[in-house]
């Protein structure tokens, strides 16, 4: 009986969390004045309503679950990683260039290639913080926050300077080649791009690593207790030195799907935060690829819904930073909210949902 | 470099770096604490829009300042409530708290303006009774009070962490909580206080960009100087002279990037001049070969009735 109750605590928290986030969202909707049911029924057509818009949701899902595994990767280890923002958009100038100036290949090389590309930028940006914190012993946090800050003045600058393109109406770069676009799944009524599909190999295998290789296991061991990892004989910090490089080319491979599959090109600005909002849902699947790829589409379907719900119900779509705040920080309380879940499962058996 | 312009660079170096330095001053007091304090953005935000609000609807700049010292409190006491008293995850919260703030004052600035941008508000930009200062009064005269604040606000970090016991309690406090409350102190209320201080630090911070250095509020106004502010504790070794050095520099290369833009020559990018001061702030992390720091103990302290 009590071993029941214990294991819906893992599925117990993350619901408690998102109910209590909408719920908070839904006191400021109805502070302007507007009800939130309307706001939120606009919010699950937008998102939902028809197969255009479903396509559009699972489009947005692919760069953000990138990012989560990415996130994912690194808490396996026993790292918060939240640089992932800054790698997400390197990889994504590395795709933009090997895509634009990489010329006469057949496009599976040259989209396989460009791809890579992502990667290995995403993961040279990793580089940096990775041997610091291996070598130096640095807080990494600071560090990845900085390395955040210099991604995103590079990439300015390199796409007003260097790489820029005369007589544009916004700065971008080069678009790039027809050889290096990602195909299309479906083209009617929208185009879905062939990142979901990278995106459950990818999934299988982060799944299949984690949770049946030895090596997956030792990752998990150095997160769960590094000191006790290290008296097994795990090499601890190359563990998390290889889990923070993985990531750095997760994330890369993310900002170079968005390239090569959505915009087909690199301008200012163009990721909305998926790095960070990687970091909510990796926490509130602790670290599970499954959870992950669900808690992505419905963070792509919030993003595409905000927006029908802003032209709809006049609603501005910021309340969707502010959901996603609301959640990370309710994660952030998880220890209280599934201590005050246990105490109330212990006091009245009957009552299973229980509030913060 | 004329005269002038070199009075325009240091009173743009100036008043570029007040909010940093009162930010790092905040987080600087968290920090010894034992407690990460990310969400400094959020706070510095959430301060800058309640002091533009209150000065937009009441007209009066130094109730604002006031409003935005409570809105800073406010997200301060969150994040203080979760990582002290409920032994949460203080990065995380610190984090999540920076996009619900953003988050809620966008929001709340779209639906109160109709635009991310808020229309010009009463504002405390400079001190016009300092004039009859020879030679200094012209110069005086273009910063704003909170400038005062700020230095009466450093003249005590320096006492308190220097010289009080106080300060000793709050280092304590930081290192090794369990043997501060074998010493009979209450740990939980002091952190509590240190975190809620930098809140109030943070929310004067943000009051200063939106009706001290600028009169309006705007999305995202703060465009990461609570993460800097964070940077230059950890650079400066949480010490109260060292941090507003560097934060200090931090502003010297944000207000030289600012003349680079505004005189629109040379061929040197802005952007480059504003990542120097993180590619600094790396170095000097890396190459810190100084005496080690005392380790700050970053885990939670639960309290005993929380545990199972």
């Amino acid at each position: 009986m009590k071993n029941s109750k214990d294991s819906l605590v893992p599925i117990l928290t993350p619901v408690c969390i998102i109910l209590t986030a909408m719920l908070l969202a839904s006191g400021l909707i109805l502070a302007i004045g507007v009800n939130p049911l309307t706001a939120y029924g606009q919010m699950l057509k937008g998102a939902l309503g028809s197969l255009n818009n479903l396509i559009n949701s699972l489009n947005k899902a692919v760069p953000i679950c990138f990012a989560a595994f990415a996130v994912a990767v690194s808490t396996w280890a026993g790292i918060f990683n939240i640089g992932v923002e800054g790698q997400l958009v390197f990889g994504a100038f590395g795709s933009a260039i090997a895509g634009a100036y990489l010329e006469g290949l057949p496009p599976t090389l040259h989209v396989t290639l460009s791809l890579l590309a992502g990667m290995l930028f995403g993961m040279l940006f990793a580089l940096l913080p990775t041997v610091l914190y291996v070598a130096r012993d640095l807080n990494l946090l600071v560090v990845f926050i900085l390395m955040n800050s210099i991604a995103k003045l590079l990439i300015t600058f390199f796409i007003v300077g260097p790489f820029a393109v005369p007589g544009q109406m916004y700065a971008a770069t080069k678009e790039i080649q027809k050889s290096a676009r990602l195909p299309y799944l479906v083209t009617n009524p929208n185009k879905l791009t062939a990142g979901i599909l990278i995106v459950i190999v990818v999934g299988l295998l982060l799944w299949f690593y984690v949770g049946k290789t030895t090596s997956g296991y030792r990752l998990r061991a150095c997160g769960e207790n590094a000191e006790a990892a290290r008296y097994a004989g795990i090499r601890v910090k190359r563990y998390q030195a290889g889990a923070l490089l993985a990531g750095g080319a997760l994330a890369g491979l993310a900002g170079g799907i968005e390239v090569l599959g959505t915009y087909h090109r690199l301008f200012d600005g163009f990721s909305p935060g998926y790095g960070f909002d990687g970091i909510p849902i990796a926490m509130l699947a602790s670290g599970n690829p499954f959870g992950i790829m669900v808690g992505s589409f419905l963070f792509g379907a919030l993003r595409v819904g905000s927006t029908t719900m802003q032209s709809k119900a006049g609603v501005s779509s910021e309340i969707v930073t502010f959901i996603q705040g609301v959640l990370v920080t309710l994660i952030a309380a998880q220890y209280i909210i599934q201590f005050t879940i246990k105490k109330l499962a212990e006091h009245k058996p009957e009552k299973g949902g229980a509030k913060q | 470099m004329s005269q002038s312009m070199f009075i325009t660079v240091f009173v743009s170096i100036i008043r570029l770096s007040v909010p940093i330095i009162l930010t790092a001053l905040g987080n600087m007091y968290c920090l010894q604490a034992g407690i990460m304090n990310l969400g400094a953005d959020g706070m510095m935000i959430s301060g800058a829009f309640g002091a533009a609000v209150t000065a937009y609807f009441t007209g009066n700049p130094w109730l604002g300042v006031c409003v935005g010292i409570i809105c800073g409190m406010l997200i301060g006491a969150i994040h203080s409530l979760i990582s002290v008293e409920f032994g949460g995850m203080q990065n995380i919260s610190g984090l999540g708290l920076n996009m619900m703030a953003a988050g809620l004052t966008s929001f709340f600035c779209r639906s109160t303006f109709k635009t991310g941008l808020s229309p010009n508000v009463a504002s405390v930009q400079n001190m016009p009774w300092l004039a009859g200062i020879p030679l200094l009064g012209p110069i005086l005269t273009q910063f704003s009070p909170i400038l005062l604040i700020l230095i009466i606000v450093f003249a005590i970090s320096c006492y308190i962490m220097g010289r009080s016991v106080a300060g000793l309690r709050i280092v304590a406090v930081g290192s090794d909580p369990q043997t501060v409350e074998t010493a009979g102190i209450n740990v939980w209320k002091l952190k509590h206080i240190c975190v809620i201080t930098c809140g109030a630090l943070a929310g004067l911070a943000g009051a200063y960009l939106s009706v001290g250095q600028l009169n309006f509020f705007m999305e995202n106004m703060t465009m990461g100087k609570g993460m800097l502010a964070v940077i230059a504790v950890t650079v400066g070794r949480r010490r109260p002279v060292r941090t507003v050095i560097v934060a200090l520099f931090f502003g010297i290369f944000d207000a030289l990037q600012l003349q680079i833009q505004i005189i629109g020559t040379s061929g040197i990018a802005p952007e480059l001049i504003q990542a120097i001061p993180y590619l600094a702030a790396i170095l000097a992390m890396t190459f810190d070969f100084g005496k080690k720091l005392d380790d700050v103990n970053m885990n939670p302290y639960l309290k005993n009735q929380y545990k199972f």
